[in-house]
């Protein structure tokens, strides 16, 4: 489904943060990255969504054998990839429903198929709110616009649920949620993932693992991935840390 | 002294004359005034060429009281090329003046617009549908307050040739509060100068200058903006901001912030951001799936739109937010 091979990425002033990023993601599958920070885990989601910051230096990613770095920004979602930033952008002015209309709209025409009907919209905005224990402020207000730490998480989430991407890459989703949020996120993406989909999941904390269970975990530390494992990897990081990979 | 007489005093406007400071002077025609002035009231403390040209230039004056405790809505239109309009609101009047433009103005156009609004009455004043082609357009307003008076100034400029709004406030009782709201939506050799001047002249008046400029082409704004809090008036509240994007290497903005404080215990704030459009903002939008045009649109429109948010509901408010979700 998605394919990182040998991904190598830059900022502006030269200095690489990706030095060959290998994964495969296979429908159904969870995966989730873990790394300390600096490692390029942020970095590795804005590559492959086509930040502008970010220039790749070599290797491809595809997605269903389609060449992602070779779409535009829009193409890229429209094409099915999901990536939800550690820290989700403020839009005031743009309201947040209008917003989510318009992008569901833009898949719609990438994708040949009709505009939805207002009821039809509503309908399906509705059941995905309610899914997430969302309240009707998120519906009144600019997109992320004075949320919290964790309101904007839960909207991420929502736009994952309206956007129905064939893969999720998800950063840090578990930061700025408390307990009752973290189970509400994490069953929303439960609720979403499926047999004809993936998820990636960045996170440092093993707590948002015990809700949605990875069939990989993977570490990355310096811009590669350096150890792969199964869900035990993750409970093994917690208790000793990120030093002893190296060493041994 | 008569207008004519007072602007032959001051002569034509020069670059270096502060009130002028950033308007292209050079494009504006040497006036060929009438033998004599029908208007005899003294000019002689009017500095500004913009408010006097209509006056010498025998404008028809059109007057109107509104009564106290009335309620009006009223479209001004000036059907000739200079035209002055006098308006007295009533005390705990509410009025709503929507300003339309002369669409058939010719070489230069010049209105002036003197404004009394007594005590405790509301007031909205705005234009939002200029006309296209009018060379050169001046729009001057004398707005005096009284105690508990409120007045929000809102417009929108967009659209060819070159204009001028002045605006002189004297904010004389008690609590008199001003709100202007300015949006400028320019491209190609669009040019659009506003020079304000208000005057706090009673504790606990207050005014609030927003000003939002979205600058495509080679177009140019200018904003010229002074406050002057009086010796006797304390808490008096002023605030300035004025943002703007330029969404082309050719257009430029100019801010000029003046403060004159006479008092201690006051609040007067001024601000001004200047830049492209939000890269992260983008980003996100088209992360979502929108194509970069519609991206680019929304983001203009929500700049747009968040400047006229916090004002009452009003027709006013109705009508300039239809505008905004045209442009």
């Amino acid at each position: 489904m998605l394919s990182i091979k040998d991904l190598k990425a830059s900022i502006e002033d030269g200095t690489q943060i990706l030095k060959g990023i290998n994964l495969e993601v296979k429908a159904g599958e969870v995966h989730a990255i873990m790394g300390p920070n600096g490692s390029g885990k942020s970095t590795l989601s804005k590559v492959i969504a086509g930040h502008p910051a970010y220039h790749v230096d070599g290797g491809s990613v595809t997605l269903d054998g389609k060449d992602l770095l070779q779409m535009e920004i829009n193409e890229r979602a429209n094409s099915g990839l999901f990536i939800s930033t550690q820290y989700p952008t403020e839009i005031p002015g743009v309201n947040n429903v209008e917003f989510l209309k318009m992008a569901l709209n833009s898949k719609r025409a990438f994708l040949g198929q009709p505009e939805i009907g207002e009821a039809e919209f509503k309908k399906l905005i509705d059941e995905k709110m309610e899914l997430l224990e969302m309240d009707d402020r998120y519906r009144d207000r600019g997109v992320n616009e004075g949320y919290s730490g964790g309101e904007k998480k839960r909207n991420e989430i929502l736009q994952m649920a309206i956007l129905d991407p064939k893969v999720s890459l998800l950063d840090e989703t578990d930061s700025g949620l408390d307990i009752d949020a973290l189970r509400i996120v994490a069953g929303g993406i439960n609720h979403i993932m499926g047999p004809d989909k993936a998820v990636i999941l960045v996170t440092h904390y093993q707590r948002l693992l015990d809700y949605i269970k990875p069939n990989f975990v993977h570490v990355l530390r310096h811009g590669k991935i350096i150890l792969s494992g199964g869900p035990e990897l993750a409970l093994e990081l917690e208790e000793k840390g990120y030093d002893w990979i190296e060493e041994k | 002294m008569d207008a004519i007489s007072r602007i032959k005093q001051i002569g034509m406007p020069r670059r270096n004359n502060e009130l002028w400071t950033f308007f292209p002077v050079a494009k504006i025609p040497m006036p060929e005034f009438p033998e004599t002035c029908n208007d005899t009231a003294d000019y002689s403390d009017e500095e500004d060429f913009a408010a006097l040209l209509p006056i010498a230039f025998n404008a028809q004056t059109m007057k109107q009281d509104i009564a106290d405790g009335a309620n009006e809505m009223a479209m001004l239109k000036c059907n000739n090329d200079f035209g002055h309009t006098v308006l007295n609101i009533g005390k705990n009047a509410t009025a709503s003046l929507e300003i339309l433009d002369n669409k058939v103005a010719h070489e230069i156009c010049a209105e002036r617009f003197d404004i009394h609004v007594q005590e405790n009455a509301t007031v909205h004043i705005f234009f939002a549908n200029p006309a296209d082609g009018v060379p050169l357009r001046f729009r001057h307003f004398r707005i005096v307050q009284e105690a508990g008076s409120k007045v929000y100034f809102s417009e929108i400029e967009r659209g060819t040739g070159i204009k001028r709004t002045s605006l002189d406030a004297f904010l004389k009782g008690n609590g008199a509060r001003l709100e202007i709201r300015s949006l400028n939506v320019l491209d190609g050799d669009d040019s659009v100068h506003h020079r304000i001047t208000i005057r706090h002249e009673a504790p606990e008046t207050e005014s609030v200058q927003f000003a939002r400029n979205l600058l495509n082409g080679k177009s140019n704004a200018s904003y010229d903006g002074s406050v002057v809090a009086g010796a006797n008036c304390s808490k008096v509240f002023s605030s300035q901001l004025v943002n703007t994007i330029l969404l082309s290497e050719g257009s430029s903005v100019s801010v000029k912030p003046v403060l004159k404080i006479y008092h201690d215990d006051v609040e007067c704030t001024h601000g001004n951001t200047c830049g492209e459009l939000d890269a992260e903002q983008l980003f996100y939008l088209t992360s979502r799936g929108i194509p970069v045009e519609k991206a680019r649109e929304l983001l203009t429109q929500a700049f747009a739109k968040e400047l006229f948010m916090p004002m009452p509901d009003s027709p006013a408010k109705e009508r300039l937010e239809q505008v905004v979700a045209s442009l």
